[in-house]
């Protein structure tokens, strides 16, 4: 018997040319999903001193120390990031610290593919598979969002801006379809605004 | 296109990215023992529903933002959300009043008691 060997969903994907935006996907980052009471302060205390940071409690934000992250995902639910080396050790301390307080962590590394996109194109080609005003004010660093992206379940990370950098979160299986649909959408500069004034098409 | 708010999470989108869950304030026959309830209380818990022109008020998720459940008055007539409010609660006393049909019925006696469902 072998040890299970990670292998990224995409690893067997070539690497993308001619596209409007850098797209890469990230297979080093460890997941951990976490959820809890954030109205609990042992639960939150719990979890800072093992994690260093204080966890997200506004809406679709996050927050990092290190090169730990957290992600906002519900009231009571945040998508821990870490390397992905240091996924059990985080697992078993946050476990360890949470011993009696309601709540639950558990490994999800595996549940999602992270695909990178980086870039000035990015938002306009996240924009034609949402319903969402990716170009408003709203969009800043640090936001976390989950949607409906191309008809399935995804979740947007901004990381940075100015160049755009966002991390777009979709289920393991379907991560060839969500590659698939950004080479298909993402070879041509188009301009998509779907929010305010639109020019009128030629006549 | 119908806009959607959640008063959970405060995200905002069209329909696609929230979840319809059928009519609102739907109480289960309370007793401690099944045999208490009748076939017809049983048969309208289960299956009994409004369809009001008008104003109506349903549960909805948001399916893909915070995945909670919450309430909703719609106008199935002009399809305008007029309130979105906590799945434990009651909808704002004005649309209470506003509430017509069966509704106003459902309603009377919850707007002459407080605002807790
Ligand atoms: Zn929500």
């Amino acid at each position: 018997m072998s040890d299970a060997q990670f292998e990224s969903a995409l690893q067997s994907r070539e690497k993308p040319t001619g596209l409007s935006v850098e797209l890469r996907e990230r297979t080093s980052r460890g997941m951990i999903d976490l959820r809890g009471l954030p109205d609990d302060p042992q639960f939150m205390a719990a979890v800072k001193q093992t994690l260093t940071l204080d966890l997200p409690t506004a809406p679709r934000t996050s927050t990092a120390w290190g090169d730990i992250q957290a992600l906002w995902l519900s009231t009571d639910q945040w998508l821990i990031l870490c390397p992905r080396a240091r996924t059990e050790e985080l697992l078993s301390a946050l476990r360890q610290a949470l011993q009696g307080i309601h709540s639950f962590a558990v490994d999800v590394s595996d549940m999602r593919t992270i695909i990178r996109l980086e870039g000035d194109q990015a938002r306009p080609l996240l924009l034609k598979g949402s319903s969402l005003d990716l170009l408003s004010a709203d969009y800043e660093a640090g936001t976390v969002r989950r949607l409906r992206f191309a008809e399935i379940a995804a979740l947007l990370h901004i990381v940075s801006q100015k160049p755009d950098v966002i991390d777009l979160y979709v289920f393991r299986s379907y991560a060839d379809y969500a590659w698939d649909w950004l080479l298909a959408n993402g070879r041509v500069v188009a301009e998509v605004r779907q929010f305010g004034k639109q020019a009128s098409p030629a006549v | 296109m119908l806009i959607v708010h959640c008063p959970v999470c405060g995200a905002e989108g069209d329909e696609t990215d929230f979840h319809y869950g059928g009519e609102a304030h739907v109480a289960r026959p309370a007793t401690r023992d099944p045999a208490d309830v009748s076939d017809a209380q049983q048969r309208d818990y289960l299956f009994m529903r409004h369809n009001p022109k008008g104003l109506h008020f349903e549960r909805w998720r948001c399916d893909r933002g915070c995945g909670k459940w919450f309430h909703a008055a719609r106008d199935t007539m002009t399809m305008e959300f007029k309130a979105t409010y906590g799945i434990g609660e009651l909808p704002p006393r004005e649309l209470m009043k506003a509430a017509t049909g069966e509704w106003a019925e459902f309603f009377k006696d919850k707007l002459a008691k407080g605002r807790k469902a």
